[in-house]
């Protein structure tokens, strides 16, 4: 069974056809691409996905279990991390205090426990500060640790959102447009970080891109989104001269 | 030179005073702290007093609106809340002061939540009206039982040792010890109390500010859409936030009760003791625990100077004291906004960069 399966997902805002009979899956360990012009529907897909929107038809299923109307936490709890387009990252926190917020559900001691800061309650922040520090350690971001967000370049917020999904280790990681805004070594090395997270910790990965070359060279499977439909969907290979993706692209006169 | 030891394990990390200068410096405000009502005036222990009572009130305020980001003007409405409770407690029931001082945080916490629960989906200055309307509210509510309360007159705030007996007699905080030679007047047992209390808040909201559950609020505050994709419970978090500051503002409105051993309700609890909390915060810097103990300070101790100050400055000196430690104090909140908007605690930032950098410029 796929990890994530989408039947026939459809969602609607007032009039706007956002997506249209959505139907494609996801195999676990793949580096799975969403591809498609401006106001495909990737986004939207997303936060269906991720529970910010209800998806009014069809099923989203997270290994077999549906997942609309569940609340976006309990969405996040049963492993599913997400990297926002525009950074959402605590601005005034701490790379630190980010990452181990990526860990806030595992957390389970309450505000009690945290007010007089019990034996158990500081055994568990240690706990936490290990798993924070391995990804700090697999993002290179020792030199940010104590910096807040706020004084950060923009390439390397980036990384600090993709550090905060990862601390969640999830077992889907949505990733919207992680190049987006960088330069071509950044870029570079977003995509040497997505590799390792493939092959390294084995997390699947649905990226969405604007970039043809990086997502055709990155992903192991492709889908391509037109208008809320799924046009086209196998591996880069086989898409890269398929018409329909180069007419919702590029237009129309070249696919005739 | 200053220099940080070398961190070898997380449990490091996570100490409060983690150096040997963070030591030394706590030490001697320590030493400050217990010295002081042994070296200054009568006058200046109240001041003292009130400084303490602000810290309290500040650190409360500093959780909701600096750590969860809930601007509310209806601080002064917790305040009372916990002024009235320990009042009617020790006059109708003759607890004493140690037992009623938890019962006015939890009355003032239980209404907080409520609040909280009404206010969840509002923001900014939406939710601040609607916690100014709570100031107007408990002062209506604490005028409507003048046999509870004593009305507009207002009713007298007993400070008991022990339990009041049959006799009606029972063991007041009001008399003075004579230790030997060391006299314990009330003020002085008074600033040892409120020391105490002042000390357990900066710990616990610094807890607070270091844990999960603090993290947790501040991500509500900078991004509220991103904190529930990571699985933070929103609601949770501000009901939490609520729950806290007020259970700490009624703490800190019971101590001003005991304080000023008589409360009436208006004033002092009006939307200007409100506004004077968020000037303390402002001052000493929005988000850190460090700048809620430093504003209240600043602030109370400045106001007594002002008055002071104020009869030699032009223009300034035609008005009444209490106007001029108004006008004086506003300037200055005005220019810490203009000139360094992260207040007192920005302050210290500069001041521990140059000597962290030290001898270089930066």
């Amino acid at each position: 069974m796929a990890l994530l399966e989408l039947d026939n997902v459809g969602l609607s805002f007032s009039g706007v056809r956002a997506l249209d009979g959505v139907t494609f899956s996801i195999e676990a360990g793949a580096l799975h691409a969403v591809i498609g012009p401006n106001g495909a529907g990737k986004s939207s897909l997303f936060n269906c996905i991720s529970g910010i929107h209800r998806h009014m038809e069809g099923q989203v299923r997270l290994e077999g279990k549906e997942l609309r109307g569940v609340e976006p936490t309990e969405i996040a709890r049963l492993g599913v991390a997400r990297m926002f387009q525009n950074l959402a990252l605590f601005e005034h926190l701490t790379v630190l205090e980010n990452l181990l917020l990526g860990r806030h559900q595992r957390y389970t001691s309450g505000l009690l426990g945290n007010l007089f800061w019990t034996r158990t309650a500081r055994a568990e922040e240690v706990r936490h500060r290990e798993k924070a520090e391995e990804v700090i350690d697999f993002l290179n971001l020792e030199h940010f640790r104590w910096m807040p967000v706020a004084v950060l370049p923009y390439g390397i917020r980036k990384r600090v959102e993709l550090g905060r999904a990862l601390c969640m280790e999830p077992k889907l990681l949505l990733l919207d447009e992680p190049t987006a805004g960088l330069n071509q070594e950044e870029t570079e090395d977003m995509a040497n970080y997505l590799m390792d997270l493939r092959h390294e910790l084995g997390v699947t990965q649905v990226l969405i891109g604007h970039e043809l070359r990086f997502v055709m060279d990155l992903a192991t499977q492709v889908t391509v989104l037109d208008r809320g439909r799924v046009i086209a969907n196998g591996p880069p290979s086989t898409l890269r001269n398929d018409t329909r993706v180069l007419s919702a692209y590029v237009g129309g006169t070249v696919a005739a | 030179m200053p220099t940080r030891p070398l961190v070898t394990r997380y449990e490091d990390d996570l100490k409060l005073l983690p150096g040997l200068w963070h030591k030394a410096g706590a030490v001697l405000g320590l030493a400050v702290a217990l010295s002081y009502p042994w070296i200054v005036s009568t006058r200046w222990l109240t001041v003292g007093n009130l400084g303490l009572v602000a810290i309290v009130g500040a650190a409360a305020l500093m959780v909701l609106t600096g750590f969860a980001g809930q601007v509310s003007l209806g601080h002064a409405a917790f305040l009372a809340l916990g002024a009235y409770t320990v009042a009617v407690l020790g006059v109708k029931l003759g607890w004493p002061f140690w037992l009623a001082l938890p019962l006015a945080g939890g009355v003032s916490a239980f209404v907080g939540v409520v609040i909280g629960a009404f206010a969840l989906r509002l923001k900014g200055l939406y939710l601040a009206i609607v916690t100014l309307g709570l100031v107007f509210l408990t002062q209506h509510v604490l005028l409507a039982y003048p046999e509870l309360t004593g009305g507009l007159s207002g009713t007298s705030v007993p400070m008991y040792w022990w339990f009041r007996g049959e006799s009606g007699s029972a063991p007041s905080v009001g008399e003075t010890w004579m230790l030997g030679s060391v006299v314990l007047g009330f003020e002085r047992k008074l600033y040892f109390i409120f020391l105490l209390v002042a000390g357990a808040t900066v710990w616990l909201t610094k807890n607070i500010q270091r844990s999960n559950s603090g993290r947790a609020m501040m991500a509500v505050r900078d991004q509220d859409l991103a904190a529930e994709v990571l699985g933070v419970a929103i609601t949770q978090a501000k009901l939490q936030a609520f729950g806290v500051s007020s259970f700490l503002a009624g703490i800190a409105g019971a101590m001003f009760a005991f304080q000023q051993q008589y409360v009436t309700v208006e004033p002092p609890f009006d939307l200007n003791l409100s506004i004077q909390f968020i000037a303390m915060i402002v001052l000493g810097g929005v988000g850190s625990v460090f700048g809620a103990v430093s504003g209240a300070l600043a602030f109370t101790f400045l106001s007594p100077l002002a008055e002071t100050v104020g009869h030699s400055i032009p223009l300034i000196n035609q008005l009444t004291s209490a106007q001029q430690s108004t006008v004086l104090l506003s300037i200055i909140v005005v220019l810490v906004l203009v000139l360094e908007p992260m207040g007192l605690f920005g302050v210290w930032l500069r001041v521990r960069r140059y000597f962290q950098a030290w001898p270089f410029r930066y």
